[in-house]
């Protein structure tokens, strides 16, 4: 066994397909309702941005940000981020490698929340089931927001990381500590 | 105290190697001290720790997961009522609304993201840690796979924000009471966490402690 395994090569045509299917389909996720009320008998349909606001005008600012967050800024936060460290790969840049990991673990670990939504439209359908009283029903924009969520995470894991330091695999440089901070110490 | 303890490659048989799972950078393992983490020379990522629980922790937290599963499923979630017309919900049954409207892949997805996954999972942990004692190397690439497929598409935690957000939308229109199994549910999302990582990084080098008592 080598002492160290050589990088693998870049292959960002995975991640790069993945992450335009995402984007696409982000186009029905935001059209479309995820979701109707039926409240004695008066039905409203909602997309993922009508509900935030609807929530925003019923005072309910904190979850309208919460909503915000994981529907809206995250799965747009991971595309474009995505976009990012593939030009960084394609065009490795002199330093910032260790900062790039950083965002880079930081892009995986925030994709699972976006399905808040998801679990957040099945758990009101599930629950609010009063017939013509109160009930509230899945509409096929969920469906497009979670191939949104799932396309964007599989991009994010057909990423590898260690794409971000094949300029750095020569001896020399390995042992050499990054320039952007100090190497070999976790607090 | 705490500091690093890293080294470079060069030397040490694979047994004692590890890779940085981010930037892919060989280290040899050294022994840890309680409390002590090592992190990538390179990037800075945490490779392992020893943990305060100690060895047995990731044995112990998929036993309680595996217990508390039981609870999860099988308790009131949550139940509602309006005007006398009251409604109790497991944990599940966001997925069954859905495959009632004919979102079947969707309904099987959330199912096992919410679901199933965190169930297998801790299932699967217990067999690996079980499998590591016994040294069978035979069994444990493939659970480990397992293991990592499982924690990508495990999500209680978003799952039981999602609910809360939900409670919080629902309480100007209907009744609501926060059932048993939404507090087990809660429980096993938190071992669940501490379970993974304490499986992911926990140190299998002996103690620095154990290793001065053997050479004496
Ligand atoms: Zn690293």
């Amino acid at each position: 066994m080598t002492p160290s395994a050589a990088p693998p090569p870049p292959a960002p045509g995975p991640p790069l397909a993945l992450a335009l299917a995402g984007t696409i389909m982000m186009v029905p996720a935001n059209l479309l309702p995820v979701l109707s009320t039926n409240l004695t008998g008066q039905t409203r349909s909602d997309t993922i941005i009508s509900g935030i606001v609807a929530l925003w005008e019923d005072g309910m600012w904190g979850i309208a940000a919460i909503v915000f967050t994981a529907s809206i800024l995250i799965p747009v936060l991971k595309l474009l981020g995505l976009g990012w460290l593939l030009l960084a790969v394609r065009w490795p840049p002199r330093d910032g490698r260790r900062r790039r990991t950083l965002f880079y673990a930081v892009l995986d670990f925030i994709g699972r929340w976006s399905m808040l939504d998801v679990f957040l439209v099945a758990f009101l359908a599930g629950t609010v089931k009063f017939g013509a009283l109160a009930s509230v029903e899945p509409r096929t924009g969920i469906v497009a927001f979670t191939a949104v969520v799932v396309l964007t995470v599989l991009a994010t894991n057909a990423f590898d990381p260690r794409w971000l330091w094949v300029e750095a695999s020569n001896p020399d440089e390995r042992t050499a500590p990054d320039p952007d901070g100090p190497a070999g110490q976790t607090p | 105290m705490s500091s690093l303890i890293a080294q470079f490659h060069a030397e040490g048989n694979a047994a004692r190697r590890v890779a940085c799972r981010l930037c892919g950078y060989e280290h040899v393992r050294v022994p840890l001290a309680r409390g002590q983490r090592a992190g990538c020379v390179r990037c800075g990522t945490m490779l392992e720790k020893r943990g305060r629980f100690g060895p047995h922790a990731p044995l112990a937290f998929a036993l309680t997961g595996i217990i508390l599963a039981i609870p999860s499923v099988t308790l009131p979630l949550i139940t509602v009522s309006k005007i006398g017309n009251i409604r109790m919900s497991l944990v599940y049954s966001g997925a069954g609304a859905l495959w009632d409207h004919g979102m079947r892949i969707l309904a099987t997805w959330v199912f096992i993201c919410g679901t199933l996954a965190p169930v297998l999972l801790f299932a699967t942990l217990g067999a690996l840690i079980a499998a590591r004692r016994e040294l069978d190397p035979a069994m444990s690439p493939r659970l480990l796979r397992a293991a990592h497929a499982l924690e990508y598409w495990a999500m209680p935690e978003v799952h039981v924000l999602a609910v809360l957000v939900a409670l919080i939308k629902l309480g100007t229109l209907v009744n609501v009471f926060i059932g048993p199994g939404f507090w087990c549910y809660t429980a096993m999302s938190v071992v669940l966490a501490l379970a993974w990582r304490s499986f992911e990084f926990e140190s299998t080098e002996p103690a620095a402690g154990a290793r001065r008592a053997f050479s004496a």
